[in-house]
């Protein structure tokens, strides 16, 4: 009897899985189905209040068609890049002065002394702190595209989108050498670089930091071009970076953490020097959707700038 | 004992051939939070011109090897660890591809399209087993292909079917080799692959549907033996028909029969075939007739299955990617419906709806042809089946049936006669 139940419901089973297969062949899915490829960002957008580790404290408003870059000196003025000039604030956002550009900005840093370094395409204007242009050259090559430039003493590091390099010039315009390029030999594999979005800062020892977007990951380099430190973090959770290339911005804390801003996922985060996660600076529901070019700055007090360039305005976040 | 080994091995196994496919990864895969899962290769990467040619020599070793164990050793032993052997490398290792039972739509796609070459290894893989099984019955079956081992594993406790129930769902494999056939002919799938219940369990990339599936046909495998190769597998129809003219067939005694009855339960397929006692013979004159009536019935179901598939020779085509995209451009309305990604790739690929419309309606006409004919194959099995139904068969021995029979060896043990 038991033996006769098995038979008749693996019969039946069999008959059963028969069927589905027949009809998972002959019929098709539903059109209004939904779309199973879709990159569904949504619940990504949501981050835990928990994880938030700064408030906006204030806004200041740009009056600019487009504003491209943001830096910060040692007394903590503000100087914003944008399409017609770089705009010099003072920390709480009173229009001190404006330079004006013979291109748009697309990056720009102040020095120790106060003299402005401004990168625009292809070109590095030198201006002194009252505005004057102390030298200008022009980075050399078919598809150069400048994205950021970092200065210690008297090296300029400009990164190099278009080439996928960092060059290392003098205040002078002369041509040093060029960093990160693919040296199987020492083991770099080069910067991914899909979209133009490639950024560099001086960190505290000294040391060059830039981002190696593609790899999510940062990588830094002494003065020689040698790689001496570098870690990754590729993930979807806040914990790391995703997408083709992110972070797409990076400022350093005066501990030594890395403030970094993406994109696709709108949000600025901190993390620790080992790369670990620490915490979020402002999460995506306060951007607009589809917000690129968030450029960051710090100032002496650990006060986190960010440019909004689809707002118009610099956000200051302190923390809470 | 064996069989707790025999899963214990496969469950290991599993575990070491995952390993390895966890750390083909060069990025950690994003972890998507909204539910996407990400579509997995379906296909294992081309194999290499060398290693081809060792799929084939391993696949001549383990026939000839299995042949020997069945047909000189009459060892079920040997059998299971040819068995063993070839669930780890034609099925885990190989992840079950290039397999002999999915050739036979690449042989059906080479003829029929000029345009495709087969890989030679495909070809071989279709043809050798043929071979073998010419000479030496379904050895192929009995432990070389992955798909039956893998079930043989899991047959614990076999339960008989009755013979109606056998030869109903037995006509399966006949329409799903037809329905292959015609897919395969006329470039529209390769549905055995696509069904093919135990390869994503092979290559651990199984979506949940064909994971149900392959894991119910395991479930199956428990209490009947081999529910995919007897009632499913189009290769098996065909070793079934190659393997009754088989010229050297595994026999059941190494000598004379002495009718002792011990091997009448032994075999879980339920392929032997009792003695039919001369006084059962039919007369000459009831013969003739029978044969008359079978040769007006037969080409009757032929029409019959011909012109009633021919009918939904639409239906058929549907499973054709071209032809579904046309019916659903032509059915789509921009203003009350969700535009399909199918119809969204369409409109960027540049190409007209009316060259799509005449693709498809040639690709119709092709299966108007197809359904005919497939129509006609299945009158044809339905028709034989019922003549092999009423014809006499004397039969003096308990004998393997040379079709059912996969050569599994269990019989032979329950033999008491010593070879001569």
């Amino acid at each position: 009897m038991r033996n006769k139940l098995i038979l008749w419901f693996s019969v039946l089973l069999l008959v059963v899985l028969i069927a589905f297969m027949a009809k998972d062949l002959f019929t098709s899915n539903d059109p209004t189905d939904k779309n199973v490829y879709e990159y569904d960002l949504n619940s990504l957008r949501e981050v835990d209040s928990k994880l938030v580790s700064h408030k906006e404290s204030k806004q200041i408003k740009i009056n600019a068609d487009e504003i491209h870059a943001i830096a910060t000196d040692q007394n903590d003025q503000i100087y914003v890049g944008t399409d017609k000039n770089v705009i010099v604030l003072d920390a709480e956002g009173a229009l001190i002065r404006s330079l004006k550009l013979r291109q748009p900005a697309s990056c720009l840093t102040v020095m120790d002394n106060g003299n402005i370094v401004v990168g625009m395409s292809t070109r590095v204007d030198i201006r002194k702190p009252d505005g004057s242009l102390r030298n200008s050259f022009v980075v050399k090559g078919e598809r150069t595209y400048i994205t950021s430039i970092a200065v210690q003493d008297e090296n300029i590091f400009i990164a190099d989108a278009g080439q996928k390099i960092i060059h290392h010039f003098d205040m002078d315009g002369n041509k040093i050498k060029e960093i990160g390029g693919e040296n199987q030999e020492e083991g770099i594999k080069g910067f991914v670089i899909p979209s133009p979005f490639f950024d560099l800062l001086i960190g505290r020892q000294g040391e060059l930091w830039a981002v190696n977007p593609g790899r999510h990951a940062f990588e830094a380099y002494n003065f020689e071009g040698q790689q001496i430190s570098n870690w990754e973090r590729t993930s979807m959770s806040v914990e790391g970076f995703s997408g083709c290339c992110n972070p797409s911005n990076i400022a350093m804390l005066s501990d030594g953490s890395f403030v970094t801003a993406e994109k696709g996922l709108e949000r600025i985060k901190i993390h620790l020097p080992s790369g670990d996660f620490k915490s979020v600076v402002a999460a995506p529901e306060l951007f607009e959707e589809g917000t690129i070019g968030i450029d960051l700055a710090v100032d002496s007090n650990d006060r986190i700038l960010v440019l909004d360039p689809v707002k118009g305005l610099i956000r200051i976040f302190e923390a809470k | 004992m064996k069989k707790v080994l025999s899963i214990l091995s496969l469950l290991l196994l599993s575990i070491v051939d995952f390993a390895t496919f966890a750390q083909t990864q060069r990025f950690p895969r994003p972890e998507f939070e909204s539910g996407y899962t990400q579509p997995v290769t379906s296909m294992p990467a081309p194999r290499a011109g060398i290693f081809a040619l060792v799929d084939v020599l391993l696949l001549i070793a383990a026939l000839s090897l299995i042949t020997w164990f069945i047909h000189k050793k009459r060892s079920r032993t040997g059998v299971v660890i040819t068995s063993l052997f070839s669930l780890v490398y034609f099925g885990f290792l190989r992840e079950g591809c290039v397999c002999s039972v999915g050739s036979v739509q690449n042989v059906v796609l080479a003829l029929f399209n000029p345009g495709y070459h087969i890989p030679l290894s495909a070809l071989a893989f279709f043809v050798i087993p043929l071979v073998y099984t010419l000479f030496f019955g379904r050895t192929f079956c009995a432990g070389v292909c992955p798909l039956g081992a893998v079930q043989d594993v899991f047959l614990l406790r076999p339960v008989s079917l009755k013979k109606w129930l056998q030869k109903v769902l037995g006509l399966i494999p006949w329409i799903y080799l037809g329905l292959a056939v015609l897919y395969a002919a006329t470039g529209t799938d390769f549905i055995i692959c696509r069904y093919d219940p135990f390869v994503g369990i092979f290559r651990f990339n199984a979506t949940f549907f064909m994971f149900a599936i392959g894991a119910a046909f395991l479930l199956i495998s428990v209490f009947i033996a081999r529910p995919y190769c007897r009632f499913l597998c189009p290769y098996g129809v065909i070793l079934n028909l190659v393997s009754r003219v088989s010229k050297n067939h595994l026999s059941i005694t190494p000598a004379s029969c002495i009718q002792c009855k011990l091997c009448e339960n032994s075999c879980p397929i339920d392929a032997i075939n009792k003695p039919v006692e001369v006084k059962q013979m039919e007369d000459k004159r009831s013969a003739t007739q029978r044969f008359i009536l079978l040769a007006m019935i037969i080409p009757a179901l032929m029409i019959i299955g011909g012109w009633v598939v021919s009918n939904f020779h639409e239906n058929l085509a549907m499973v054709n990617s071209k032809v579904r995209l046309a019916n659903e451009l032509l059915h789509f309305d921009a203003d009350t419906m969700k535009e399909s990604l199918e119809i969204e790739g369409f409109r960027t690929s540049g190409k007209t709806k009316e060259e799509l419309y005449l693709e498809s309606a040639d690709i119709l006409k092709q299966f108007y042809y197809g359904s005919w004919i497939l129509g006609g194959f299945i009158g044809l099995v339905f028709g034989l089946s019922l003549a092999g139904l009423t014809r006499y068969r004397y039969r003096e021995d308990y004998e393997a049936d040379k079709g059912e029979c996969v050569s599994c060896a269990r019989c032979l043990k329950y033999c008491p006669v010593e070879k001569a």
